[in-house]
């Protein structure tokens, strides 16, 4: 099998299971007739795969310089305190996981907040709530 | 509340009505008077390092092999960049023109355009633009008659700053890890599944496009002798209208693009710095404001052009927590790969937040000297360019971070 499609692969996973399943690794492994490690070792290097469920919505917010002289670090405060979630984790209900990552692409419209595949430009920190309000 | 929508634009009516004319004129004349024409224009690399890209694409040529590849690179990360997101949501059939070109140039036969995962906008129109494209004939076999031959795939990123730099790309897209690669060989001899490949910023595709579309001549009267054309300029922090911004190079100053573009500072603050070219290149102080906006101008003020993310930051700001803000950035997206740079960025982190009420001489010369030896050590231009901001803000505004008789020095005036 190609190597090249690896990527796609994982992605696909991650968009029927929402994160990677030990059995789908060790079935990756098995397809590209690679270690288990090299596997693993792949997806953990990429910010985006996860190996472990995550929660029905993923609340992505940029901290990176552009977003954070626009106050997103005031943003991500209040959204830890509301979740009651550090970077990275998810809330018992299954339903929200929080991660600070690197810089959207939206950089002259921030703070940019991603939910799922929704991003939210110019947030403030009462559209936040709302927005998390929202997907209750 | 404001939500951005991924355009809906109808693809087969922007392919139908495209006429994919420059693409035709490039078959008219020529691999090798396209390339010469490229290498006539004096087109630099767009996404940040600004190697010369006529003669990228006359290196892959001249190469001997069955196989040649193009990519188009998208993985945009450099906070403060959007310009190639800008590209691919409004002219992605002008980015997918500039693939052909290229492809058409060097001989190659098949191409990846690599968008960062974080971009599902651009990745749903560009996937719209191939499968429309496969559809009408503009991509595939025999295209517009000319006895040309591609096939573009799509491939999707996965939240890795690191698969900017172009080796790292290539690891990526043969499903390893994103580490970059010892150069040389370098990609236009030996790349993707070890076969010459141009990689190319997705700005700099639709430049030779453009540059095809007006013609040398034209395109020559643009610019400055070193820096030909335009640029597009991504302006945010501090100004009253950030947005992405074409100039023309030479024709305004650091300063005019913050008040014409940005229409100032907000709020009549100061300025404290701007960074003129995304975070891995040096601070540059007010006093530098009238550099002209080419890449020499900004190369003599001691800094670097980059991917043209101008960030502008008031003096409203502690100078440390933005320091902080930089280096974890780079403590989290090193590849890991080369340990200067993986352990270098998580100390030069923690001296940092050590630091914060104030540095020493010996701290900042430690920093520095971690900072040099990252510099030297690293492989990619992460690595390289990770304590540019840094170093430059010591360098720059020293006085302000000195320790003074262990009170704390406010680094913010206001």
């Amino acid at each position: 099998m190609n190597y090249g499609c690896f990527l796609e692969r994982m992605h696909n996973v991650q968009d029927t299971y929402g994160y990677i399943p030990e059995t789908e690794i060790d079935k990756i492994a098995r397809d590209f007739n690679i270690p288990r490690a090299k596997v693993y070792g792949t997806i953990k290097f990429y910010s985006m795969f996860h190996t472990e469920p995550t929660g029905k919505y993923i609340i992505r917010i940029c901290d990176s310089l552009s977003c954070h002289i626009n106050s997103s670090h005031q943003l991500l405060e209040t959204i830890k305190t509301y979740l009651g979630l550090e970077d990275g984790q998810t809330t018992k209900d299954k339903l929200f996981t929080l991660e600070v990552v690197e810089c959207l692409g939206y950089c002259g419209e921030g703070p940019v907040m991603m939910v799922n595949e929704h991003v939210y430009i110019h947030v403030n920190e009462s559209m936040a709530l709302e927005i998390l309000k929202k997907c209750v | 509340m404001e939500e951005t929508l991924f355009l809906k634009k109808d693809m087969k009516k922007e392919l139908s009505n495209y006429e994919f004319s420059n693409l035709k004129k490039a078959l008219k004349l020529g691999r090798e008077k396209v390339i010469d024409i490229i290498k006539q224009s004096g087109l630099k690399g767009r996404g940040g390092a600004g190697f010369p890209t006529g003669l990228k694409w006359e290196l892959a040529y001249q190469e001997e092999a069955d196989k040649k590849y193009i990519i188009c690179n998208g993985d945009e990360g450099e906070p403060g960049t959007f310009k190639d997101r800008y590209l691919l949501e409004n002219n992605p059939v002008k980015v997918l023109e500039g693939i052909l070109i290229v492809a058409y140039a060097i001989g190659a036969d098949e191409g990846y355009c690599y968008i960062r995962g974080e971009y599902l906008g651009p990745i749903n129109i560009f996937e719209k633009v191939i499968n429309e494209a496969e559809a009408t004939g503009i991509l595939g076999e025999n295209i517009l008659d000319s006895g040309f031959n591609f096939n573009l795939y799509l491939v999707k990123g996965a939240g890795a700053y690191v698969c900017g730099d172009e080796t790292s790309l290539i690891n990526s897209i043969e499903g390893k890890r994103g580490r970059s690669r010892i150069k040389p060989p370098y990609p236009i001899a030996k790349g993707l599944f070890d076969k010459p490949t141009v990689v190319n910023n997705v700005e700099t595709l639709v430049s030779a496009v453009e540059i095809i579309n007006q013609g040398l001549d034209k395109y020559l009267e643009l610019g400055t002798e070193n820096s030909r054309g335009t640029k597009l300029v991504c302006l945010s922090g501090d100004v009253n209208q950030p947005g992405v911004y074409e100039v023309e190079f030479g024709q305004v100053t650091l300063g005019e693009i913050i008040e014409q573009f940005g229409k100032g500072i907000r709020n009549y603050v100061p300025l404290k710095f701007l960074v003129p070219g995304g975070i891995s290149t040096q601070v540059l102080t007010p006093a530098e404001l009238n550099v002209p906006y080419t890449y020499e101008g900004i190369a003599s003020a001691g800094s670097a052009l980059g991917s043209g993310a101008v960030i502008v930051v008031d003096e409203g700001h502690d100078l440390v927590d933005l320091m902080l803000n930089v280096s974890r950035f780079f403590m989290d997206e090193t590849c890991g790969t080369c340990f200067p740079c993986r352990e270098g960025n998580r100390q030069v982190y923690h001296m940092l937040k050590e630091g914060k009420e104030g540095f020493t001489e010996k701290d900042v010369e430690l920093i520095k000297n971690v900072g040099t030896t990252i510099h030297l050590a690293a492989r990619c231009g992460l690595g390289q360019t990770s304590l540019n901001f840094i170093g430059s803000v010591f360098d720059k505004f020293g006085d302000e971070l000195k320790l003074k008789g262990g009170e704390h020095y406010v680094t913010s005036k206001y």
